[in-house]
C-alpha cells in the first residue's frame, strides 16, 4: 500500500498548485478553465494529505492546550462540551449511522451517570474505574433496548426509544434505596479526589476533569473513526440506506443493528459517567428527562448525522445556546431555539453545519481516495 | 367490591382521556401515515390559551371554544407549512420537524407564560358531594362528563369519517393517496383538515385531562407521559382504527388503575414502564394492533 502510494506520489499532485491539470495552453475556454482550478485535487495520504492532517491535529492540539490554561468556570463549560460530544458520538452510531432514530438517549446517558455515582458512593469506587463498568452496563442495556428494533423501524422504534427515555426517571425513582430516588444522589466532593498519580490535587479536580474528558473524547473518536470505516461500518451504513438490499449483500441485520445500538448506548453511557463526576450530584427529574434526549438528538442533528466532528460541533451548540440564552424568555428560549434549529436544519442544510461545511469545503479541496488495482482471489 | 369499582371508575376515566389523545393520534396517522410526536405539545399549547383566558375572567366552558379553533389552526398551519414540504423526503425528517415542534412549543409556552405550574379551573363539576353511589363507590358526576364526551367525539368522528363528503375523501386519502388524488381529491386539504380537527380534539383532550390526571395542574411536562400512554392506546388498538383507539385507550386505563390497586409490587411507580413494555410487546409480536388494517410494503 505503502509502496504503491509512495510512487503514485509525484504524479500525484502532493501541492494543491501541482493538481492543476496540464491542458494545452490556449485549447480551453476562460470558464472551463476556472473551473477545473476548483477543486484542488489531493489523494488520500499522500504527503500533502498527511500533511493538512497533521496542521489539523496540531490546530486542536493548541486549542486543547488553550483550553487547559481557562480558569475555573469556563473551563468547566469545555468540560462539559466534550461530555455532551461523548454521548452525542454514540448517538450518532446508531442514529447517524445506522439509522436507528433514538429519542431516548438520556435514559443512557443516566444509567451511565447512576452506575458511576453508585459505585463511587455506595462501593467506595474511585471515579475513573467507573468508566469501563458504565461501558459494559450500557452496552448490555443497548443490546437489550436494541432488540425490538430488528422488528420494528423508524417512526415505530422512535415510538419505543422515547417511551424507554421517559420512562428512565421513574425507574430511578423506583428503586430509591440504591439512586436516592427523588432526592438523587450526592457524590462528596472528597470521592472525587483526583488519582495521585495525576499529579492532580483535590482543589485541582477541575483541571484533572478536563484532561480526563480529552483523553476519553479523543479515544471515544478514535473508535467511532475506525468503527465507521471498518467493514462492519459499511454494514451499519448500508442497513440505514436499504435494509433489503444490505440483506441480501450478506449483512446480518440482527448483528448489526443490536450491536450497533449497544455500542451507542455503551458511548453515550460513558458519556454520563464523566458527567456524574463533573456534576457531582445526580437528579434523574432534572437531568436525564425527555428534554435532555431531545437536546442531544438536538445536537446531532445541528452538527450533522453521520459526520465524525459533528457531535464536537453539536455539543458546543448544546451547552452554549443554553448559557448564552439563560436571560431570555424566563430560561426557556433554548428549548424554542432548539425547536427552531431542528426545524431550519432540516430545512436547510440536513447533513448539518459539519456536513454543509464540508460540503462547501470539497468544492475548494476534494481527497480521492488512492486507486487500488484489483488484485485475484487469494484461492 | 366498593373499591374495585372506584378502581374501575378511575380506571374508565383515565383510559377515556388516554381515548381522545390517542384518537387525535389515529387521525393524524390515518391520513399521514405518522405518529406526531407534537400532539401532546398541541394541548398543552391550547390548554395554556385556555388557562390564560380563564384568567382573564372567561369561564372555562367558553374558553374551551377559542382553545379548540387556536389548536385546530396550529395543526392545519404545522401540516402546510412544516409537514407537508418535508413529507415525501424521508421519514427521519418528519419525526426530527415533530421533535423540533416538541420542544419548540413546550419552550414557547413557558417563554409566554412562564415555568411555574398554573392552577387550572375544572370544566365539569368535581365537587366533593358530586357523586353518586354505585355499589359503594363513588362514580364523580366529572368522570360521567368525561365518558360521555369521549363517546361523543368517537360519535361525531364515526359520522364524519361515514356520512360526510369530506369524510369519504379522508378515507380515500388513508385508502391511497395517489388514486383518490387521480379522481379529484385535494390530499393537501384533506391532510391539514385531519391534522386540524386532530389537534382540535387534543385541545378538547387537554383541558380534561388537566384537572383530572395528576399533578391536577397545568405543568410544563405534564403531557410528556400522557403522549407515551396515548400512544400505547393507539398502537394497541391498531393505528388507523378509530375503534382500536376506544378499545386501546380505556383498556390501558383500567389496566393501570387495576394494577396500581392490586399489583402493589409495582408500587404504584411503575406506570410508564409498563407502558413501554406494552408498546414493545404490541409492536414486535403483532405491530398492527387488534384493529388496524395489514400494511403490505412493496420491496
Amino acid at each position: 500500500m505503502t509502496t504503491q502510494s509512495a510512487d503514485r506520489e509525484p504524479r500525484a499532485a502532493s501541492e494543491p498548485s501541482d493538481a492543476q491539470p496540464i491542458t494545452p495552453a490556449g485549447t480551453t475556454s476562460p470558464v472551463r478553465k476556472h473551473r477545473r482550478r476548483l477543486p484542488f485535487v489531493i489523494r488520500r495520504n499522500s504527503r500533502s494529505h498527511v500533511g493538512l492532517i497533521g496542521v489539523g491535529v496540531v490546530v486542536g492540539l493548541a486549542m486543547v492546550l488553550w483550553g487547559g490554561g481557562f480558569g475555573q468556570f469556563n473551563q468547566g463549560q469545555l468540560t462539559r462540551v466534550m461530555i455532551y460530544a461523548i454521548a452525542i458520538a454514540g448517538l450518532n452510531i446508531a442514529t447517524g449511522y445506522t439509522g436507528l432514530v433514538s429519542v431516548g438517549h438520556s435514559a443512557f446517558f443516566g444509567l451511565g451517570a447512576y452506575t458511576t455515582g453508585i459505585l463511587v458512593v455506595r462501593h467506595g469506587w474511585s471515579p475513573e474505574a467507573t468508566i469501563p463498568v458504565a461501558f459494559v452496563v450500557c452496552f448490555v442495556v443497548g443490546l437489550v433496548v436494541g432488540l425490538p428494533a430488528l422488528r420494528i423501524r423508524g417512526l415505530y422504534l422512535a415510538m419505543v426509544t422515547l417511551a424507554f427515555g421517559v420512562a428512565f426517571p421513574e425507574v430511578i425513582a423506583r428503586f430509591s434505596d440504591l439512586t436516592g430516588g427523588a432526592q438523587g444522589l450526592t457524590i462528596r466532593r472528597a470521592m472525587l479526589r483526583p488519582p495521585s498519580w495525576s499529579g492532580f490535587s483535590l482543589s485541582e479536580k477541575g483541571q484533572w476533569l478536563y484532561w480526563l474528558c480529552v483523553v476519553v473524547l479523543i479515544l471515544v473518536l478514535i473508535v467511532v473513526h475506525n468503527v465507521v470505516r471498518s467493514r462492519y461500518g459499511l454494514a451499519m451504513m448500508a442497513a440505514r440506506d436499504n435494509e433489503i438490499a444490505a440483506s441480501a449483500s450478506g449483512v446480518n441485520l440482527a448483528v448489526v443493528k443490536t450491536s450497533a445500538f449497544g455500542l451507542s448506548g455503551a458511548l453515550t453511557g460513558v458519556g454520563g459517567s464523566l458527567f456524574a463526576m463533573y456534576l457531582g450530584s445526580l437528579v434523574a427529574n432534572d437531568s436525564f428527562t425527555l428534554l435532555n434526549a431531545i437536546a442531544l438528538l438536538t445536537g446531532l442533528v445541528i452538527g450533522g448525522e453521520a459526520t465524525r466532528f459533528g457531535p464536537i460541533i453539536g455539543a458546543i451548540a448544546v451547552v452554549y445556546i443554553p448559557y448564552y440564552t439563560s436571560d431570555l424568555g424566563q430560561g426557556q428560549a433554548a428549548a424554542v431555539l432548539f425547536g427552531a434549529a431542528l426545524i431550519i436544519i432540516v430545512f436547510i442544510a440536513p447533513e448539518g453545519l459539519t456536513g454543509a461545511f464540508f460540503r462547501v469545503f470539497r468544492r475548494v479541496l476534494t481527497v480521492i481516495p488512492v486507486l487500488r488495482k484489483p488484485q485475484p482471489p487469494a484461492d | 367490591m366498593d373499591i374495585f369499582f372506584d378502581r374501575l371508575f378511575s380506571g374508565l376515566t383515565a383510559g377515556s382521556l388516554y381515548t381522545l389523545i390517542a384518537l387525535s393520534l389515529v387521525v393524524v396517522f390515518r391520513s399521514s401515515k405518522t405518529i406526531n410526536f407534537a400532539q401532546g405539545e398541541f394541548a398543552l399549547f391550547c390548554c395554556f390559551i385556555a388557562w390564560w383566558l380563564t384568567t382573564k375572567g372567561l369561564p372555562i366552558i367558553v374558553a374551551l371554544i377559542p382553545a379548540m379553533l387556536v389548536g385546530f389552526l396550529l395543526g392545519v398551519v404545522t401540516e402546510r407549512t412544516l409537514i407537508r414540504p418535508v413529507r415525501r423526503r424521508s421519514e427521519t425528517a418528519v419525526l426530527i420537524v415533530g421533535l423540533g415542534l416538541f420542544t419548540g412549543l413546550n419552550g414557547l409556552d413557558g417563554w409566554i407564560w412562564g415555568p411555574a405550574n398554573k392552577q387550572f379551573p375544572e370544566m365539569l363539576p368535581s365537587g366533593d358531594s358530586d357523586y353518586f353511589l354505585v355499589g359503594g363507590a363513588r362514580l364523580h358526576y366529572d368522570s360521567i362528563g368525561i365518558f360521555l364526551i369521549m363517546l361523543l367525539v368517537v360519535g361525531l368522528l364515526s359520522l364524519l369519517f361515514n356520512k360526510t363528503s369530506l369524510g369519504l375523501r379522508m378515507r380515500a386519502v388513508a385508502t391511497n393517496a395517489e388514486s383518490a388524488s387521480l379522481s379529484g381529491v385535494k390530499v393537501g386539504t384533506v391532510l391539514s383538515m385531519s391534522w386540524g380537527i386532530s389537534a382540535a380534539i387534543s385541545a378538547l383532550a387537554g383541558i380534561l385531562l388537566v384537572p383530572v390526571l395528576p399533578p391536577n395542574e397545568l405543568d410544563l411536562s405534564s403531557f410528556f407521559s400522557i403522549l407515551i400512554f396515548a400512544s400505547a392506546a393507539a398502537l394497541f388498538g391498531g393505528l388507523d382504527s378509530v375503534k382500536g383507539a376506544v378499545v386501546g385507550g380505556l383498556g390501558l386505563g383500567v389496566a393501570e388503575s387495576m394494577l396500581n390497586g392490586y399489583a402493589t409490587f409495582l408500587g404504584g411507580s411503575l406506570q410508564l414502564t409498563v407502558a413501554l413494555v406494552i408498546i414493545v410487546l404490541v409492536l414486535v409480536f403483532k405491530p398492527t394492533g387488534l384493529f388496524g388494517a395489514r400494511r403490505v410494503e412493496r420491496v
